[in-house]
C-alpha cells in the first residue's frame, strides 16, 4: 500500500509510522510516498535520523553502528537525509538520541539541507523569469491563452481550431505548469526550512535550560 | 583568558574523547563511555553518531585504517588531546578555586 503524507515534525512521523505498525502496515520504503507492507500488527518503536552521506562506506558505518545498538534501518537512502530505523531488541534505549542537543542536530541537518534546495530554487527560478529569452512568464499562468502561441488560434473553429490546439497543447501545457510548479517547490522548500529551524531551537533552548539545571538526562 | 572556543566540551564529547586514547570503532566507544563513567553516560546511537561527526569535523578525533569494513576505527588527533587537556585544567582549575575558597571558610565547610 502507498500513502503520501508530508510531514513538518519528525516526532508527528515517527507516532504516525508506529500507528500504521499498529494496524499492522509494517513501512518497507520511502521515496516521495510512504511504501507499506501488510504484516501482523504489532507495537513497533521507529525512529528517524536525518544525515547525508558523501561514501557508501561512512553510510555502512552508521547503519552498523545502529544495528549493534539494537536499531534495524527499514527505510532510506546514502543521499537522501531521512533514515528509518525500528528497534530490534527490548534492552536498546526508547530513543536514539539520549539528549535534546543531538536532537537539536538532526533538525538544523534536515534545515540546513532545505535551506540550500531553497535557495537553488530560488535562484533558478529567478534566472528563469528575468532571461526573456527562455519566456517564462506569470501571465501565462494568470491567462493561460495567451500560452498558445499560433496566431488567431482562438478565433478559429472546427477542425482547424483542434489541429492547433493539439499540436501546441504540449508547449502551452509546459509554459503553463513550471512556473506553477517552480513557486510550489519554492514555497514548500521554504516552509519546511523554516518549520525545522523552529523544531531545531526548541531542543536547543531544552538542551541550554537542562545545561543550566544541571539535568541533562 | 583568551579561551579556546571549543570549551567547555559537554560531558558527551569529554567522554567519547577520553575513550577515543586507545581508538576503538562505534560501538565499542559506546560500551566504554558505559564503563568509564560508571554506568552514568550511556549514549544513544545517534547522539554518538552526531557527536563522532562533529568531532571528525572539527579535526580532533580520525578514521584509521582497520580490517572490518563494516565498523570503522576511530582515534583521538593531536588536537583532540589538546582540547581535552585543556578542558581538563579548566575543571581542576575550577575544583582547586572551589576547594581554596569553601576551606578557607574553615568549619563553615560542610554547612554550605
Amino acid at each position: 500500500m502507498k500513502k503520501c503524507k508530508l510531514f513538518f515534525n519528525f516526532e508527528k512521523e515517527e507516532k504516525w509510522l508506529q500507528d500504521m505498525a499498529s494496524d499492522g502496515w509494517r513501512l518497507q520504503s520511502v521515496m516521495f510516498t510512504y511504501t507499506f507492507k501488510k504484516s501482523k500488527p504489532e507495537s513497533a518503536v521507529i525512529r528517524t535520523d536525518f544525515h547525508v552521506f558523501s561514501s557508501r562506506s561512512r553510510y555502512l558505518d552508521y547503519l552498523t553502528l545502529f544495528e549493534d545498538c539494537g536499531w534495524k534501518h527499514i527505510a532510506g537512502y546514502k543521499s537522501c537525509g531521512m533514515q528509518y530505523f525500528i528497534r530490534t531488541r527490548d534492552d536498546a534505549s526508547e530513543d536514539i538520541f539520549s539528549d535534546a542537543a543531538s536532537k537539536a542536530g538532526k533538525y538544523k541537518r534536515a534545515a540546513d539541507m532545505w535551506l540550500s534546495l531553497f535557495a537553488t530554487y530560488l535562484a533558478f527560478s529567478a534566472t528563469l523569469f528575468l532571461n526573456s529569452s527562455v519566456g517564462m512568464r506569470w501571465s501565462y499562468v494568470t491567462n493561460p491563452r495567451s500560452a498558445f502561441f499560433t496566431p488567431d488560434i482562438w478565433s478559429r473553429t472546427g477542425a482547424a481550431f483542434w489541429k492547433a490546439f493539439l499540436i501546441e497543447s504540449p508547449f502551452a501545457f509546459f509554459r503553463i505548469f513550471s512556473p506553477v510548479i517552480l513557486f510550489i517547490c519554492v514555497v514548500l522548500f521554504g516552509i519546511f526550512t523554516v518549520a525545522f529551524l523552529l523544531q531545531y531551537r526548541k531542543y536547543k533552548n531544552k538542551w541550554t535550560e537542562q545545561i543550566n539545571t544541571g539535568n541533562n538526562s | 583568558m583568551n579561551r579556546d572556543t571549543n570549551l567547555p566540551l559537554t560531558e558527551t564529547t569529554y567522554y567519547v574523547l577520553l575513550s577515543l586514547f586507545e581508538a576503538a570503532h562505534g560501538y565499542a566507544i559506546l560500551q566504554k563511555v558505559e564503563a568509564l563513567s560508571d554506568g552514568q553516560v550511556r549514549l544513544a546511537a545517534g547522539t554518538l553518531y552526531g557527536a563522532l561527526e562533529n568531532l571528525e569535523k572539527q579535526k580532533m578525533i580520525c578514521q584509521i585504517p582497520g580490517d572490518d569494513p563494516r565498523r570503522k576505527i576511530y582515534g583521538i588527533t593531536e588536537k583532540g588531546r589538546t582540547i581535552l587537556t585543556l578542558d581538563y585544567e579548566r575543571m581542576r582549575s575550577l575544583i582547586n578555586t572551589t576547594d581554596k575558597y569553601l576551606l578557607k571558610a574553615g568549619d563553615q565547610y560542610e554547612e554550605v
